[in-house]
C-alpha cells in the first residue's frame, strides 16, 4: 500500500501521530512528516485507523498495483 | 406504523423541542432516517453514518449557500473571507490561510495565559455561594482569549461579543429572517472595522496582522493578499466562532455534571479523565447541534430522492447520541467512555477549525472549576436557555455550590 496525504488538507491534528506513530509524525513547525510512504502490511490497520479519524480527511490509501 | 410517523415534527426554531430534541431526535432516526419539514421545508437526516457521509460529501452538499437554515432560505450570497460558508476551491485557498495558526501545539503553548484568566476569574468570586457560570467565566474567557489571539483591545471585545449574540438571537421562533440581517451587517463592517484600519499601519504578532500580511493564490490563480472586506470577514468569523460555541461548550460541561455527582466525584479524584470528560461533553450536548447544507444537486438518501435546490439539515447531536454507532447507553453520559470521535466539530472539509482551542479552554475551565468546587447544583428557575437555531446550550446558569 501507499499512504497518501493531502497537505492542502492537512492541519497538524496530529491524530494519524498517535494512533500510527511508525508512519506519520509532525515538525515543530506543524508539517506533516510521512515517515513511510509504503509501510508494511502490519501497519495496515493503524494506516486505515488514521484514514478514518482524520477530521480534515486528509489521508488516503492507494494499493500497489 | 405510517401513522405513528406521522406526528413526529422537527423544528431547529421551536423552543420548546430545543430544550430537550434528545426524544424527537431518536424517534427520527428510528422512523425516518430522512425527515422532511413542511413547514420550513427542508429535509434532515440524524444516524450518524448518514450525518458522517453528508459532512464529507461536500461536493453535492455545499455551503456556499450558508450553513444556517435560514441563511439558505434567504437565498443572498455570502460575503468574502467567510470559509465556514464557502466551497472549494475558493474555501481551500482562504482556509489554507489559517491552517497552521490554531493548531493543538500551538494552541497549548497559550495554555498558560488562558489558565490565568480562568484563576482570576474564579478568585474575583471570593468566597460567594452562587454565581451565575456563564457571567463570571463562560462568556468571559473565551472572549479574551480569542480576543488576545486576534490582538482585540480588551476594552473593545465584550461589545464584539454582544454583536454576534445579537445576530444570532432569535427573538422569536419565526423571526429568524430579521435575525439575519443583524449577521449579514456584521460580516461587512462590524466592530472591526476601524480596528483593522489601524492594525494595518501598526502591524502586530496577532491573528488580524498575519490575516493582513498573508499572500496566498487565490482560486484564480492569481498570487495577493486579502482585501479589505476579506479579512473583515475572517475576522468577524474567527471572533463569533471561538466565543459563542466555547461558552456553551462550558455551560454544559457545568450543567451535566451537577446532575452526576459521582461522575463528578470521579473526576475531581482523577483529573487525568479531564480531556475525556471535554469530549464526552462535547458528543452528550453538541453547542452547534446542526449543520445545513444546499442540495448542489440530486442525492438517494434512504431510497428517496433528495432534489437539487433543497435544504438538508445534518443533524450532528442525533449522530453524536445513534445506539447504532454508540451502543445502548448513547444517550447516558460518561466520562469514561471511549471513543475515537464524534461529530460536534463537524468532519472533514468545514472541520472546526478552532477544536484544539475549544479543547484546551474547555479543559482547563474544568480543571480550574473542579479544583475549587466539590459539589454543585443548578437552580433552573434562574437559568435560561439561548434561543437561536445554530448554537444550543445556556445564557445564563445559576451554579449553587453545596
Amino acid at each position: 500500500m501507499r499512504v497518501v496525504v493531502d497537505l492542502n488538507r492537512c492541519e497538524a491534528n496530529g491524530l494519524c501521530m498517535g494512533v500510527a506513530p511508525e508512519v506519520f509524525d509532525l515538525t515543530d513547525d506543524d508539517e506533516l512528516i510521512l515517515l513511510q510512504e509504503h509501510p508494511d502490511e502490519s501497519e495496515r490497520e493503524h494506516v486505515e485507523e488514521a484514514v478514518r479519524q482524520c477530521p480534515r480527511q486528509a489521508i488516503s490509501i492507494e494499493e500497489d498495483a | 406504523m405510517s401513522t405513528a410517523a406521522t406526528d413526529l415534527y422537527y423544528d431547529p426554531y421551536d423552543f420548546e423541542i430545543d430544550a430537550d430534541p434528545y426524544p424527537v431526535w431518536k424517534r427520527m432516526r428510528d422512523e425516518q432516517p430522512l425527515y422532511y419539514n413542511e413547514k420550513h421545508d427542508f429535509y434532515a437526516v440524524s444516524r450518524w453514518d448518514d450525518v458522517e457521509a453528508g459532512l464529507k460529501n461536500h461536493a453535492q452538499l455545499i455551503s456556499s449557500h450558508g450553513t444556517i437554515l435560514e441563511l439558505i432560505k434567504a437565498n443572498i450570497e455570502m460575503p468574502p473571507g467567510m470559509v465556514i460558508f464557502d466551497d472549494p476551491p475558493s474555501h481551500t485557498a482562504y482556509r489554507g490561510l489559517m491552517s497552521r495558526v490554531f493548531t493543538p501545539r500551538k494552541m497549548n503553548a497559550i495554555e498558560p495565559e488562558i489558565r490565568r484568566y480562568c484563576q482570576v476569574e474564579l478568585d474575583a468570586l471570593d468566597g460567594a455561594s452562587e454565581f451565575d457560570i456563564v457571567e463570571v467565566l463562560a462568556a468571559k474567557m473565551p472572549m479574551r482569549v480569542i480576543g488576545m489571539l486576534l490582538g482585540i483591545p480588551e476594552q473593545d471585545q465584550q461589545a464584539i461579543r454582544d454583536q454576534t449574540d445579537h445576530g444570532l438571537h432569535l427573538d422569536s421562533a419565526d423571526s429568524y429572517s430579521a435575525a439575519f440581517q443583524d449577521f449579514g451587517g456584521a460580516a461587512n463592517e462590524g466592530s472591526f472595522g476601524e480596528y483593522l484600519d489601524w492594525r494595518m499601519d501598526n502591524p502586530s504578532d496577532d491573528v488580524m496582522t498575519q490575516l493582513v500580511q498573508a499572500e496566498f493564490e487565490d482560486h484564480t490563480g492569481v498570487t495577493r493578499r486579502l482585501t479589505r472586506e476579506e479579512v473583515l470577514g475572517y475576522v468577524n468569523l474567527l471572533a463569533g466562532a471561538g466565543n459563542e460555541t466555547t461558552t456553551k461548550l462550558i455551560g454544559h460541561a457545568v450543567r451535566t455534571l451537577a446532575e452526576c455527582p459521582d461522575q463528578r466525584r470521579d473526576l475531581r479524584a482523577n483529573p487525568d479523565l479531564i480531556p475525556n470528560a471535554v469530549e464526552e461533553t462535547l458528543r452528550f450536548e453538541a453547542p452547534s447541534p446542526i449543520q445545513s447544507r444546499y442540495v448542489n444537486e440530486d442525492i438517494v438518501v434512504h431510497g428517496q430522492t433528495v432534489p437539487e435546490g433543497s435544504a438538508i439539515v445534518l443533524v450532528n447531536a442525533a449522530a453524536n447520541h445513534d445506539e447504532r454507532k454508540w451502543g445502548p447507553n448513547a444517550e447516558e453520559y460518561d466520562i469514561r467512555r471511549k471513543m475515537d470521535h464524534h461529530l460536534s466539530f463537524g468532519y472533514g472539509l468545514h472541520f472546526c477549525l478552532g477544536a484544539a482551542l475549544a479543547r484546551l479552554e474547555g479543559r482547563v475551565a474544568l480543571d480550574e472549576i473542579i479544583q475549587r468546587f466539590p459539589d454543585w447544583s443548578i437552580d433552573y428557575d434562574r437559568s435560561e436557555r439561548s434561543h437561536t437555531s445554530t448554537v444550543r446550550g445556556w445564557d445564563k446558569l445559576t451554579v449553587v455550590l453545596d
